[in-house]
């Protein structure tokens, strides 16, 4: 004991030249507390928590006669305590009683010389105030480059709302223009409108001469008396009922699976020889469109001897894919009739549908069991599809004379609206962008649109401050929350 | 937070944990071989008693030996196609009331090969105990037409062997039997032959084919306890203390006790499965006679039966008994006959036999009594830095930090992952500093993987185990493609020792110790299988599949999860059925699912076969690669660098394995069959022996295995596997650990908290309050759950488990006694309350409460919101609750009223338990610590107590460099006194150490100061606290402050 506490005062000696020295009933008691024990000082002291008592004798004898340590604020014996490491050079800190006389920085907790403790509070403190200097530098460039970024802000904000302003006049004016074109172009369209079904009613009935025709021609044996008006009758019937008929046929169908789709194709060409008759039948069609002509009227005028069950069957058959070369036919015709004209358009359209076919084969193909996704995908195609498939059957069944006009006005119109929606566009963008929260001062601005990459270890953490957090790793991309 | 397939993740999960919970019981059962498919044990159960008519002949003193002959009653009998040949029987006697009974083929009759011996189980100084048998005497016992031979074997106990039929049995006095072998007649023996022609031994189980080259060989035979009102033992089962009858009357599922290793995937508990060990010895214990204890030292494959009273009730055979028995069947696949029989009379002379033969458990370290924190996987150096400061900020204290798995180098072990561990030394240095230490894990599988320098030495060396055909056997582990060095082999196992010598395992530092897990050894491809699978429904009705999350790594990655069946759950007819198979994460989208493979069942052999679509995988997973990994990454974790299919084969039932082929080959041509269940152990003890040799022979290794085998207590500390966060598993830690501590195993735990699945708070804290008092005490958790450390559940629970941590840590001076207690006798830290109470029948099923000790009571709380607890204190003398002071009666229940700060538990009334009272870091930094007596008096004032203190680290100890104090306290005066005057040893531990407060229990106040002799000083008496503590606590008398060194002899006089 008395060795102990020479060794103590030795240690004291040691480290106390720049810090109030704290005699052996102090030790480990926080300056603020030191009243608590001195208050008291007369007879005995109160633990904290009101458990016990103890005398001034009792006060650091490493002995634990308060459980909650206020007795034995300076040793190990109460599991409770707690340690005041003045830690002279360096800040003091508050430590468990299990730590000490085992290692506190300053090494005034190891005061029992079981382990030799150098004195590293002068180290650590001179470590800790360069790091504040650091921080200090840190912060100092920080706010050089707020201020930086407050001004380059600035110019930005104006920039970019001067822009606005003009983007928003010029809207105005294309806005009006885009009104008066699309003025224009319905009136144009009715036109259009009219014409086409007058002409398609036409070609339907020529159509159906032509099958007719072909009919008379594949069953010769057959009661003509009785197959020939039937024939000719359904498809009269089925031009009046779907109007704009196959193109949005085809997309529709398009959207019920890929798989029907190749399939109706596919059908079509089994039946070998009945196909070859058609491409006959088409070439014929080409040779001489005059002859058939004349053929449409008489036909037109038997459809009603026709019964309710047997028209049902004929519409019904068009699922059943008995009947669809006369479809592939029906475009292959338009396009004979009018080559000059929608040959361009045409192949388009015809490329994309092969394109599309090819994919769906595919796709169809890897996903094989599951349907969920094919049918989703299908959907996509299908609308997609089905819009081109429209405009380009539309450019086909134009008049010729009114042709350049209206694609003139069609085309200004399509130009205008699509320069209008790039500049709305532009004008949210900006307005969304000048209305984000930058910082009181908009120091932030510059920071739209702008990434921040860290990488940690296999992670690479990309920030985008206004958007997303990622993290990534390989070629994998975790959002982050 | 990732948000991709959260959701998905959360949905499939909460499915699977529905179906899973439903259907666990009902068919894990159905997973392992029961005693009907293993055609040993379907034979041998189907005896009848008295089956047997072998006869002793030939009798005769030899070497100290009695030996006889073993043969039929008309060995000349001409129209015997396969005549039996005489087996040898020979029966040695050892000191302390040992008998060995061997049996083998002769080999004068040349069997086709040496039936396997155990080798290196049986500890040297065992054989040295030898009592050389000068003579036998031979006299007609009771009504038998023929004699018996009689030899002397310890005091009043003989060793008879009958002559016929053949019996052997141990009496005690006035001839009343003790135990004895083949009373029913079941032995048998089936000896080795050559196969005839046309004769079929192949044996086929799910699919695995084993070759069985030398045809049946095993052997069984009944053991009957004499006196008994229970049997005890025959680790590891989760099952009670006592075991339950598994045949006779009133048994509804016959199934016999299983001794088979294998890395069980949530095993459950009150199964007589057979899991991570094998102890094949049983403890009886009964009112009349006492105790005693049987040890069969054979390695195979056993199966185990206790018959419930009345079971050959058929065969009207008389057996000679007057008492009450309990009779049992033990059958194994082969080996020999090597068997002990113990004879008591007491609990702890039966251990102490027992050890003699097996060895006493190894002194740990001290740092191993102290808590461990372990987790699968602290992620990376980031990771343990933040959890070691965590303990420090919560001044929780912790010894031990634990790696498991993913610290390595794509499960190669003794490498690092040096990206997530770059500075392997630097990060154990740090932890060391403040006295902890670090264990990573190494497992017996080696990666087949050529640049691999182990696995290239190994193969170089032929050290692998080989398959039957003669090539290293392949196996399928965590790193995929594996092989397992064959520790049998006494050079191989110094080669591996050699591998953690510092310069041999980069990374590592005298800190670092070593677990040792699958070591069973586990293999997912091997003939028995586990797990695999339950089912899992996104839509409809799925397989019943479920594969383990821990097994196989590349299970975790492309988790297989059947996603969808054409047709039901279980196949029937021969139509293919087809499923998906889900990338774990992603489970819900049967996109993902077929992206990663296909599922089906081949039409012809009914397989289930994964096929891997590496192609639509690669391009489809890009928005999923994070959770599955890059298809590189992928494909090798699946080991199909060629191949497009991967076979899963076993399914339905079976579908993963966990073990080697019986047909294996190890060194001398010796079947994997023989050998199976001490393949952990040599493993083990190969460890062991490597961090010995680390540290040049002075420092005590400290690994951990999972495997175990009579012996395993030599080697360090064992665990009882993977068990779950459920209450059920909580209750059944007790008897496991109360089980492996009689057969000898002390340094025992389970994982606190449950390694499966999330324990809710409540569990937790009961986990930790009772693990606390566990031998082995260290948390540990599964990959897939959440974090767990103390302080992720509020205050107040991080306040309870430290609370329980910390009164582990009071009680650590007592525990290191305990172990050491152990250590030279074999008698348990934690004992069933039977051991120390042996003549109280109201504790001998008891399992839910333990002794630490011969001084501390624990009653477990295994029920959630308990606020009760039913705890029978043993009768003799009262007991002082350690919560609050006050003495409870003995011999009675007492309904205790249980908060959640803590579990019963109490001090006996005259004992005396040494605490150290300090808080610290680590246990480490408590070494000069000032002690805490607390005297617990008895009626008659007097108490009495011990304490073992040593350096905790080298192996001075065992020369003499400990201090053994026993403090008594009667007349008013304590007195300490060294236990070990003589001080043989040339070495010396001295501690300066002293004694700062000593706690009197039962002791009335009054008098105010107390004389200490010799140094004629005096120490004030008050009332202080019982604990230091935060609030209040009870007040006691204590002697402040006697400050008298723990080294010394001295008294204290209460005046």
């Amino acid at each position: 004991m008395k060795l102990r506490l020479t060794f103590l005062f030795f240690l004291l000696a040691l480290i106390g030249r720049s810090a109030s020295v704290p005699s052996k009933d102090l030790l480990g008691i926080a300056p603020q507390d030191e009243i608590y024990y001195k208050a008291s000082s007369w007879g005995t002291i109160k633990c904290r928590d009101g458990s016990m008592k103890f005398t001034k004798s009792q006060l650091n004898d490493d002995f634990c006669d308060c459980p909650d340590g206020t007795d034995e604020p300076g040793t190990s014996a109460c599991p409770n305590g707690k340690f005041y490491c003045r830690n002279a050079g360096h800040a003091p800190l508050s430590i468990y009683s299990s730590r000490v006389n085992d290692d506190c920085c300053d090494g005034s907790d190891e005061y029992n010389g079981n382990v030799k403790c150098s004195n590293t509070c002068w180290e650590a403190g001179k470590f800790a105030r360069e790091k504040l200097k650091k921080k200090i530098a840190t912060y100092q460039g920080g706010v050089t480059l707020r201020k930086k970024e407050i001004e380059q802000a600035k110019l930005t904000i104006a920039k970019d709302e001067a822009e606005l302003s003009k983007l928003k006049n010029e809207e105005k004016i294309l806005k009006e223009l885009v009104q008066q074109l699309k003025e224009h172009k319905e009136q144009i369209e009715k036109a259009e409108e009219k014409e086409r079904l007058q002409k398609e009613k036409e070609e339907t009935e020529k159509k159906e001469a032509e099958e007719a025709q072909r009919e008379k021609s594949k069953s010769m044996e057959e009661v003509a008396s009785q197959g020939q008006p039937v024939e000719s009758a359904n498809h009269d019937k089925i031009g009046l009922l779907e109007d704009s008929p196959s193109d949005q046929d085809m997309g529709e169908q398009s959207t019920d699976s890929v798989a029907e789709v190749e399939h109706t194709d596919n059908s079509g060409n089994e039946d070998v020889p009945n196909n070859e008759e058609q491409e006959d039948d088409a070439k014929k069609e080409e040779e001489s469109p005059v002859a058939y002509e004349s053929g449409p009227d008489s036909v037109s005028k038997e459809p009603k001897s026709l019964s309710k069950e047997e028209l049902g069957r004929l519409v019904a058959s068009r699922w059943t894919g008995e009947n669809t070369g006369e479809q592939t036919r029906e475009v292959d015709a338009v396009k004979d009739d009018k080559p000059e004209i929608s040959k361009a358009p045409t192949d388009a359209h015809d490329e994309e549908y092969e394109g599309y076919d090819s994919e769906t084969e595919d796709d169809s193909q890897r996903y094989n069991d599951d349907d969920d996704e094919e049918e989703e995908r299908t959907e996509d195609f299908g609308e997609e599809n089905h819009d081109d498939f429209s405009s380009s059957y539309k450019s086909v069944s134009d008049d010729e004379l009114n042709l350049s006009e209206a694609a003139h006005v069609r085309k200004e119109y399509d130009d205008s609206s699509s320069k209008l929606s790039k500049i709305q566009s532009r004008i949210s963008s900006l307005t969304k962008k000048l209305n984000h929260d930058f910082g009181p001062e908009k120091e932030f601005y510059s920071f739209y649109d702008k990434c921040f990459e860290i990488k940690q270890s296999k992670y690479v953490y990309k920030i985008c401050p206004f958007k997303q957090a990622s993290q990534e790793e390989g070629h994998s991309t975790t959002r982050l929350g | 937070m990732r948000s991709v397939s959260l959701y998905h993740h959360l949905l499939c999960f909460s499915l699977l944990l529905v179906t899973h919970l439903t259907s666990v019981s009902s068919w894990k059962r159905d997973e392992f071989r029961n005693c009907n498919q293993t055609p040993f044990c379907k034979r041998a159960r189907s005896r009848k008693p008295g089956s047997c008519s072998l006869i002793a002949a030939d009798v005769s003193i030899s070497d100290g030996d009695l030996t006889a002959k073993l043969i039929p009653p008309n060995p000349e009998n001409p129209e015997d196609q396969s005549p039996i040949n005489p087996l040898i029987l020979t029966i040695s006697v050892y000191q302390d009331g040992v008998l060995r009974l061997k049996i083998d083929e002769d080999p004068s009759f040349d069997p086709p090969k040496k039936r396997f011996e155990v080798p290196d189980v049986i500890v040297p100084e065992f054989l040295e105990k030898k009592l050389w048998l000068q003579r036998l005497s031979e006299e007609v016992i009771g009504t038998d037409s023929g004699p018996s031979s009689v030899v002397y074997l310890l005091d009043e106990y003989e060793a008879v062997l009958r002559h016929d039929p053949f019996e052997v049995f141990v009496r005690g006095k006035g001839g009343k039997r003790v135990l004895s072998l083949n009373s029913n007649g079941l032995f048998d023996f089936e000896q080795l032959r050559v196969k005839k022609e046309g004769e079929d031994w192949e044996e086929r189980f799910r699919g695995h084919t084993d070759t069985r080259p030398y045809g049946p060989q095993s052997i069984s035979f009944d053991v009957s306890f004499y006196g008994a009102d229970f049997v005890y033992g025959i680790p590891e089962h989760a099952t009670s203390l006592a075991l339950k009858p598994t045949s006779g009357p009133g048994v509804e599922e016959s199934e016999p006790y299983r001794l088979f290793n294998l890395d069980v995937f949530e095993y459950i508990h009150e199964s007589p499965f057979g899991i991570y060990g094998s102890i094949p010895v049983m403890i009886s214990h009964g009112k009349a006679r006492g105790t005693s204890g049987f040890f069969w030292l054979n390695a195979a494959e056993m199966q185990i039966d206790v018959l419930g009273s009345g079971w050959d009730a058929e065969s009207g055979i008389a057996l000679p008994s007057d008492q009450s028995q309990i009779d049992t069947l033990w059958m194994s696949e082969a080996g020999v006959v090597d068997a002990f029989f113990f004879v008591g009379p007491g609990p702890k002379d039966v251990v102490r036999q027992y050890t003699s033969v097996t060895g006493t458990p190894a002194m740990p370290q001290f740092f191993a009594t102290a808590y461990h924190q372990c987790r699968w996987n602290y992620r990376d150096e980031e990771d343990v830095a933040q959890v070691d400061s965590k303990f420090d900020e919560h001044d929780i204290p912790y010894d031990v930090l634990w790696l498991d798995i993913e610290h390595t180098d794509g499960k190669r072990y003794f490498t690092w992952d040096r990206v997530l561990f770059p500075h392997p030394e630097e990060m154990q240095n740090k932890l060391a500093a403040k006295g902890r230490h670090m264990v990573t894990i190494v497992d017996p599988h080696i990666k087949r993987d050529e640049s691999f320098h182990l696995h290239k030495e190994a193969t170089q060396k032929g050290y692998y185990v080989k398959d039957a055909t003669g090539k290293d056997y392949d196996g399928w582990c965590w790193p995929g493609s594996s092989s397992y060095p064959d520790m049998l082999n006494p050079e191989i196992r110094s080669w591996w020792a050699d591998k953690f010598l510092l310069e041999n395992y980069v990374g590592s530092t005298p800190s670092l110790y070593i677990w040792n897990d699958m070591n069973e050894p586990s293999v997912f491809n091997g003939p028995e299988s586990n797990f695999v699978c339950v089912r899992m429904a996104c839509r409809g009705v799925l397989m019943r599949v479920r594969l383990s999350f821990r097994r196989c790594e590349w299970l975790r990655r492309v988790h297989f999860m059947v996603l969808r069946q054409a047709k039901k759950a279980e196949p029937e007819g021969n139509e293919p059925i087809t499923g998906l198979v889900g990338v774990r994460e992603g489970l819900c989208s049967e996109t993902l699912a077929e992206q990663a493979a296909q599922f089906r069942v081949e039409k012809k052999t009914r397989r289930p076969v994964v096929v891997f679509n590496r192609d639509s995988l690669a391009k489809k997973s890009r928005g999923i690669s994070h959770l599955i990994g890059e298809e590189e990454e992928l494909v090798d974790a699946v080991g199909m660098r060629n191949l497009e299919e991967f076979q899963l084969k076993e399914w339905v039932k079976t579908k993963m394995t966990v073990t080697m082929p019986r047909d294996a080959l190890h060194i001398g041509g010796v079947e994997h069959r023989e050998l199976h269940n001490a393949y952990g152990y040599y493993f083990h003890m190969a460890t062991a022996d490597g961090l010995v040799k680390r540290g040049d022979g002075k420092v005590r290794p400290f690994v951990l295995s999972r495997a175990i085998f009579p012996g395993s207590q030599r080697h360090g500390a064992i665990w009882t596997g993977d068990n779950t966060a459920e209450w059920e598993q909580l209750r059944v830690s007790v008897p496991m650990i109360l089980t492996l501590g009689l057969t000898g195993i002390t340094f025992s735990g389970a994982d606190v908290g449950g390694f499966f699945g999330n324990p809710g708070p409540e569990l937790l804290v009961r986990w930790y309050q009772l693990g606390a008092y566990y031998p082995f005490f260290r948390a540990h958790a599964h990959h897939d759950t959440k974090r767990r450390e103390p302080w992720l559940f509020g205050e107040r629970n991080t306040e309870l488990m430290k609370e329980a941590i910390h009164i582990r840590y009071a009680l650590l001076p007592y525990f290191y006694t305990l172990f050491r207690e152990a250590n030279t006798t074999g008698v348990p830290v934690m004992r069933p309350l039977w051991m120390e109470f042996p003549a109280d029948e109201a504790t001998f099923s008891n399992d839910e409460a333990f002794m630490v000790g011969s001084s501390l009571l624990v009653q477990g709380v295994f029920t959630e919101r308990a606020k009760h607890a039913s705890v029978y204190l043993p009768s003799g003398q009262s007991w002082y609750y350690l919560n609050s002071g006050t003495a409870y009666k003995g011999g009675r229940t007492h309904k205790m009223e249980v908060s959640e700060e803590s579990i019963p538990a109490f001090q006996r009334a005259g004992t005396i338990i040494p605490r150290k009272d300090r808080f610290r870091r680590s246990s480490t930094q408590m070494e000069n610590d000032p002690y805490t007596l607390v005297i617990a008096l008895n009626s008659t004032q007097e108490a009495e107590g011990e304490l073992y203190i040593d350096d905790g680290k080298s192996f001075e100890f065992a020369k003499g460099a400990y201090i053994h104090r026993r403090f008594v306290f009667s007349n008013g005066k304590l007195t300490s006194s060294n236990t070990s005057p003589s001080a043989s040893g040339k070495s010396r531990f001295s501690s300066d150490c002293v004694i700062e407060r000593i706690i009197l229990l039962g002791y009335s106040p009054g008098s105010k100061s107390a004389l200490i002799e010799p140094a004629n000083q005096k120490a004030e008496i008050e009332l202080g606290p019982l604990y230091l503590r935060n609030g209040r606590s009870p007040t006691v008398v204590t002697i402040r402050k006697p400050n008298v060194r723990i080294a010394d002899n001295w008294t204290i006089q209460v005046l």
